[in-house]
């Protein structure tokens, strides 16, 4: 078997839990944060969004290797 | 009524699924249960409207040694003289099985006569849907420009269905994206481009939603040229103090200030390769999880034959079904991140700061 398979199917999950854990803070952040200030609530869905993203976006960098690892 | 509305909303949504469903599975030759995925993010020189009308080729336009060509297909190309020819290419044929493999004819032309093609500017699916969102937006804008200009939701109410909707986008994207991103100052000078950014964006993803659709922003040059953009727009409007962060970053040690100047010279390029890879990431990554999920109706069909694949298929279908939605979704996040990200950028190049140079007094 190709081992890049496998490299990739790794990495692949890796940086899902990654990104699964870092976005799951800032959730948890916005949550609280909104819970204990709602009249904030709008200004902490923007930062929380582009934090999401800015985190999704080192994930994605992990997918798309992972990917050109699998169709290389 | 919405019961009505509900039930005229499924009945579109499931045929929309169905014709989507009939295209993907078109994609395996009868001879084989292969389904191609890589084929679909494939930057195509043809329309594929495949299961009802059949493909449309595109124009290509090359530019080789021997000067500037135009064809109006790539069948044309390859029967002309100009040595021009596609190895996997078959008259009639979408796709040809080679070593066992579904090779699919990619129409990339090489030349057989010992030339090179030096530039290749031919239409792709890609540019065409860039085009024809391109052409959505200026048609929107001239329509809202026409409205605003004969006083309609200036001195009266806006009126429509069209304008409602717009002016909802355009004023969040002003208010919410320019105006907090940017500050009160040099907002209104940035907001053209985001807007015309988020609405490019927004129908680039959402051509993919509609039955042969394709979006042009599951392609990485597409994403790029877009970043590039957005790139070129942040530098130009660079203030003095932006251009003295990167090269001369305040506030820190001397022997620190060459290291921050590295530091900061590559954070200028990598904030928009950020840009382009996630945009295209997200897109391409939706893509692939539909055919994903449709492809597991031919695994199933593989390894346990036709009647498991016949039973277990309302599974996948349900399950494309809920993908499509969050691709419905994430069609408008992303829009939302790109012009957001990109307000952010320009709001931390064109700030200028009131000048603090001393260090702040330690109480």
């Amino acid at each position: 078997m190709d081992m890049a398979y496998l490299a990739a199917g790794l990495g692949a999950g890796i940086a899902a839990i990654g990104a699964g854990i870092g976005i799951g803070l800032i959730g948890k952040g916005a949550m609280d944060g909104t819970a204990r200030q709602p009249e904030a609530s709008n200004d902490i869905r923007t930062s929380m969004l582009i934090s999401a993203a800015l985190i999704e976006g080192v994930a994605l960098f992990g997918e798309v290797i992972s990917f050109l690892l699998a169709i290389k | 009524m919405i019961q009505n509305f509900r039930r005229v909303f499924l009945t579109g949504l499931l045929l929309i699924l169905g014709v989507q469903l009939a295209i993907a599975a078109e994609g395996p030759g009868n001879d084989s249960n292969q389904i191609d995925i890589q084929g679909k993010l494939r930057n195509e020189y043809f329309l594929d409207f495949s299961p009802v009308f059949g493909k449309i080729q595109l124009p290509r336009i090359i530019y080789d040694n021997n000067g500037l060509h135009f064809f109006s297909s790539t069948t044309a190309a390859i029967n002309s003289n100009s040595g021009l020819t596609d190895e996997y290419y078959e008259e009639g044929h979408s796709k040809i099985i080679k070593n066992g493999v579904i090779q699919p004819v990619t129409y990339e032309l090489v030349k057989d006569d010992g030339g090179h093609i030096i530039a290749d500017f031919s239409l792709s699916v890609a540019i065409v849907y860039f085009m024809l969102s391109g052409f959505l937006v200026l048609l929107v804008f001239i329509y809202l420009n026409k409205k605003y200009s004969e006083g309609v939701g200036r001195e009266t109410e806006p009126k429509g269905v069209l304008q409602n909707m717009f002016e909802t986008i355009v004023i969040f994207v002003r208010d919410e994206i320019a105006l907090i991103n940017i500050g009160p100052e040099k907002y209104l000078k940035f907001t053209p481009y985001l807007l015309s950014a988020f609405f490019m964006i927004l129908f680039m993803n959402l051509f993919e939603l509609i039955p042969w659709g394709e979006s042009p922003t599951a392609n990485l040059t597409v994403t790029a040229a877009l970043a590039t953009v957005t790139f070129l727009v942040t530098q130009f409007n660079g203030s003095k103090d932006h251009w003295k962060e990167v090269f001369w970053f305040p506030g820190v040690p001397v022997f620190v200030k060459p290291i921050m100047a590295v530091v900061e010279f590559l954070g200028l390029f990598t904030k928009p390769f950020a840009l382009c890879i996630r945009l295209f990431a997200n897109m391409a990554s939706g893509k692939v999880l539909i055919l994903s999920m449709i492809g597991l109706i031919f695994v199933f069909a593989n390894k346990f034959g036709a009647g498991m694949a016949y039973g277990t298929s309302p599974i996948w279908i349900v399950m494309t079904l809920f993908i499509y939605m969050i691709k419905l979704l994430v069609a408008f996040i992303q829009a939302y991140i790109f012009t957001i990200l990109s307000a952010l950028f320009i709001g931390l190049a064109t700030a200028e700061h009131e000048h603090h140079d001393a260090e702040p007094a330690h109480q």
